[in-house]
């Protein structure tokens, strides 16, 4: 393990001689399983814009960048073995967040379950925001007025997410090279992954790419050359700094050991064409480059190419992000020890260009009208420890589990006041159906439009220990809740897990909830 | 107590009726079932209304029982909407036995009427949702369908049962309904028209559903100490019975039985005296064709897993040992949900009284009407019986 702190100078341009005391515990990597192949754009438009991209993963109807953070920062929990109450600081990326305002840090504390006192932050307005928020995070510097102080666990963690779905006119490269995905990284003290440096670099290039103030879709002027120079000169600037913030001037020594370099695009091939001015060779950019498969993933893109990296045996990593306009931050990463990664990024759900737009919502008809079934905000916001976390109750008098834990007891009927537990988060379908097309209630139609026959189920969950423990199947309580990620109605008894997704949007306001994806249908990266 | 007589019943055919309104239907419903009184009921005579209804085309309407009594000149009858979703109708019917037992009322006119096709089919859907578990359940992005298929499914997982005897449900339904001058679908289907019909929710399709219809059904009830003033020929209200269960599916101890209907059919069986075996013929709330085999084991016809014997061996079809739904059910006569609890009286009554015309039965005593609110949490079940005239 090597610490910046050994050779750091402080007086090179380097923005941080960093003294990170923080170090990477574990990586998770999630892209949502569709994607659509350049062919296929190229078959509806006559061409495809997406350079170096060979397909683009697709969210489902029901993900977003707040769904697809919620299941890498789970991933990268799980993988770290840090339980999500150790969490003191999270950090947020995007540049493409659900809804402009609220931020999303607030809602990914409580779907995940983290402290309420945990500090947060969101970086938005540039896809460098993934590596800057991982940056910003490292420095335990705050320890000392922070949680991070409590002597007593000397367990602390922070959590770093990073996700993007990004979106342009559907004819533009833009659009063509947009992918959707998220990253995560948790960071402990004893983390075994190592950043050695820090570095950024700015230069003012407007127009290389801009979204417009209340627009969903990003834009570029299209201006090849100058494009190409803005990013070769911003990621070049950084990554020289870098070298003077690992403690080495001479790039060509350092840069030159590096395994993998994760550098953030907005296609496939800038990374390539900016390999001469960084000193690191194609056979370096491979192992750490998404976009191909992924199309760019925008703040999402550095932390995944890392993950790849990571999981593929890279040992030192380089990882810039580039955010148009122009900025990058670059950082150096030693992996002495295996830092353990897990990756559900594996496209397997082809789909075709129609089904493309039907899924991003570009070609459906939103919520009809109507009245009825109402379920206010406020009552919604009431139910979250359920809805995001499975928090059951277990009957004082008779040990029988509610959920919701409220009302009298299923069993014993009386009108107690619950004791809290955590449900497990793999269950059991006790019973099924599929909504056909055409058959959803109002809340669910742009739902259904998007993605098709949906699963209605009733899924069985265990209390949390007792999964640890070997199960106990008597002590289950039944949960409504839909199965995504299945062509058929599961049979009962199909094992599933629990995930976040969209629930349905009303009055402006997006409703998450767990949903369940069948065991079987896991990805192994 | 006092016994309690059904001396009068009638309804509107069940169906789409663009040129009717909610009066209009209740209306006509209301002189059918004064009409059918053997003697003369003058208005006056009803001391009290109960009117079983959902809502009116998707919307909520405030005071709608005496929206419909005063269209019909019961002006100052004590007038009062009972809803408790599919199950209204019978729960009116229910709440005007109560009446008259407690003594505060000889006469009662027990109502029930809906109008459903003038709303969109999105907005129905909608309204519909009101009668489900709303913020667990309907969040799944279910609907009335769903949660019977999710029935359907534990069912057909749990016993040797099949889509077949789903489909057998509504071959019976509609061979009876296509005797029925009332029924909203008085067609005859094949079974494999009921087999191969359009999925609507895994493993339900179009024939396993009942639409969606319009209509009024009136059921005017008497005390003992007055009947004898209206008809010699008595139908009595012998057993009257009714349960509730948790409203969403999931939170219910089983999937594949309705507790309300057989909390239900236990009281309603217990006060009339008699037990299944003692009926001649039985109206089951067949929303869905998974409903009628719940009914059939719920209300002790056969043992749990036992109910596709009976739809297989044609014991419930018309000239079955036990006649079930010799209307049409909810799947052929249709289920104007306020009135469909009412309208299982009025078949129960015209039956008793030898009035049932080509479906009528050979000489009938005793029948049973059961009606369920929702996926089941609410559950009303009567028991009539024909008394010998004087």
């Amino acid at each position: 393990m090597t610490d910046a702190s050994d050779g750091g100078d402080e007086n090179n341009e380097a923005s941080e001689a960093t003294e990170a005391k923080l170090g990477i515990a574990g990586v998770g990597a999630y892209a949502p399983r569709r994607y659509v192949t350049s062919e296929a754009v190229e078959e509806a438009w006559g061409q495809f814009a997406g350079s170096g991209v060979q397909q683009t993963s697709v969210p489902a109807g029901d993900e977003d960048t707040l769904t697809m953070a919620a299941e890498a920062a789970r991933l990268a929990l799980d993988a770290a073995e840090v339980d999500a109450e150790r969490v003191a600081r999270l950090a947020v990326g995007t540049t493409t967040p659900p809804t402009e305002e609220p931020g999303m840090p607030a809602r990914l504390v409580s779907m995940l379950g983290l402290d309420a006192a945990t500090t947060t932050r969101q970086v938005g307005g540039s896809a460098t925001g993934g590596v800057s928020a991982l940056s910003g995070s490292l420095d335990a510097e705050g320890a000392d007025d922070a949680e991070l102080a409590d002597d007593d666990t000397g367990e602390e963690a922070v959590l770093v997410v990073a996700s993007d779905d990004v979106r342009g006119d559907p004819d533009s490269a833009v659009d063509q090279a947009g992918g959707a995905g998220a990253a995560a990284v948790v960071l402990t003290p004893d983390g075994p992954g190592r950043v050695l440096g820090v570095a950024e670099h700015t230069e003012s290039y407007p127009g290389t790419r801009f979204r417009r103030a209340g627009e969903r879709e990003s834009e570029e002027l299209g201006i090849t050359a100058y494009e190409r120079q803005a990013y070769r000169e911003t990621v070049a600037g950084a990554v020289e700094s870098l070298g003077a913030a690992v403690g080495d001037d001479d790039a060509d020594s350092w840069i030159a050991g590096v395994d993998a370099a994760a550098i953030g695009a907005p296609d496939g091939s800038l990374p390539y064409r900016a390999s001469d001015a960084l000193g690191v060779g194609s056979e370096a950019i491979r192992p750490g480059s998404v976009v191909h498969d992924l199309g760019d993933c925008g703040t999402a893109t550095p932390l995944l190419g890392l993950a790849r990296a990571l999981d593929t045996g890279s040992e030192s990593v380089l990882v810039v992000g580039y955010g148009a306009g122009s900025e990058a931050t670059a950082l150096m990463l030693e992996a002495d020890e295996s830092v353990p990664v897990t990756r559900r990024t594996a496209g397997t759900d082809e789909v075709s260009y129609a089904e493309y737009l039907r899924l991003r919502g570009e070609i459906t008809p939103g919520e009809p009208a109507g009245g009825g079934a109402y379920v206010s905000v406020p009552s919604w916001r009431r139910t979250l420890p359920q809805r995001h976390r499975l928090v059951a109750g277990e009957c004082p008098d008779c040990g029988a589990l509610a959920f919701p834990p409220e009302g009298a007891c299923r069993d014993c009927h009386e009108l107690v006041e619950y004791e809290s537990v955590r449900l497990a988060r793999r269950g059991a379908v006790e019973t099924a159906t599929t909504i056909g097309q055409g058959g959803a209630p109002p809340e669910f139609v742009e739902q259904q439009a998007r993605g098709g026959s949906y699963v209605s189920a009733v899924v069985a969950f265990g209390v949390a220990d007792a999964e640890a423990g070997g199960g106990d199947a008597d002590r289950s309580v039944s949960v409504p809740m839909q199965v995504v990620e299945c062509d058929e109605t599961p049979a009962v008894g199909t094992e599933v897990r629990t995930t976040i997704r969209r629930i349905y949007e009303q009055e402006g306001v997006i409703r998450y909830g767990l949903k369940a994806v069948p065991a079987e249908a896991e990805r192994d990266e | 107590m006092s016994n309690v007589y059904v001396v009068g019943a009638g309804q509107t055919a069940f169906g789409a009726f663009p040129d009717e309104s909610y009066r209009s239907l209740f209306a006509d419903a209301y002189r059918e079932a004064l009409d059918s009184v053997a003697g003369d009921l003058p208005p006056d005579a009803i001391d009290e209304a109960v009117v079983g209804t959902l809502g009116v085309g998707g919307r909520q309407l405030g005071l709608s029982a005496p929206a419909v009594t005063e269209h019909v000149g019961l002006h100052g009858v004590p007038a009062s909407r009972v809803e408790n979703a599919c199950a209204a109708g019978g729960f009116a019917v229910r709440q005007g036995v109560q009446a008259i037992e407690s003594g505060m009322a000889d006469v009662v006119l027990a109502g029930g009427v809906e109008v459903m096709t003038d709303a969109s089919a999105d907005t129905t859907k909608y309204w519909l949702g009101v009668s489900g578990e709303t913020e667990w359940e309907r969040l799944t992005g279910t609907t009335f369908s769903g949660v019977y298929a999710q029935m359907a499914r534990a069912y057909l997982d749990q016993y040797d049962a099949t889509t077949e005897d789903l489909a057998r449900v509504a071959v019976k339904n509609h061979a009876n309904g296509a005797q029925n001058p009332k029924a909203h679908l008085d067609f005859a289907c094949s079974l494999a028209d009921a087999t191969d019909a359009p999925p609507v929710a895994d493993p339900l399709n179009l024939y396993h559903c009942c639409p969606t219809s319009d209509g009024a059904a009136v059921v005017l009830l008497a005390g003992g100490d007055v009947v004898g003033e209206y008809t010699d020929d008595r139908v009595r209200v012998a057993g009257v019975g009714a349960g509730s269960d948790r409203v969403g599916l999931a939170d219910r101890d089983s999937y594949t039985s309705i507790s309300a209907s057989r909390e239900a059919g236990q009281q309603a069986y217990e006060m009339a005296g008699i037990g299944s075996d003692d009926l001649d013929f039985a109206e089951v709330h067949d929303c869905f064709a998974i409903a009628e085999l719940l009914a059939y084991e719920d209300l002790g016809f056969c043992d749990p897993g036992d109910a596709n014997r009976l739809l297989r061996e044609g014991l419930t079809d018309r000239d079955g040992d036990l006649p079930v739904n010799t209307s049409g059910g909810l799947k052929s006569k249709g289920h104007p949900i306020g009135a469909t609890g009412t309208g299982q009286i009025v078949e129960a009554f015209d039956q008793l009284t030898g009035q049932a015309g080509s479906r009528q039965l050979d000489d009938p005593t005793c029948g049973l009407t059961h009606n369920v609110g929702g996926s089941g949490g609410g559950a009303v079940v009567h028991v009539l019986e024909r008394e010998a005239g004087r």
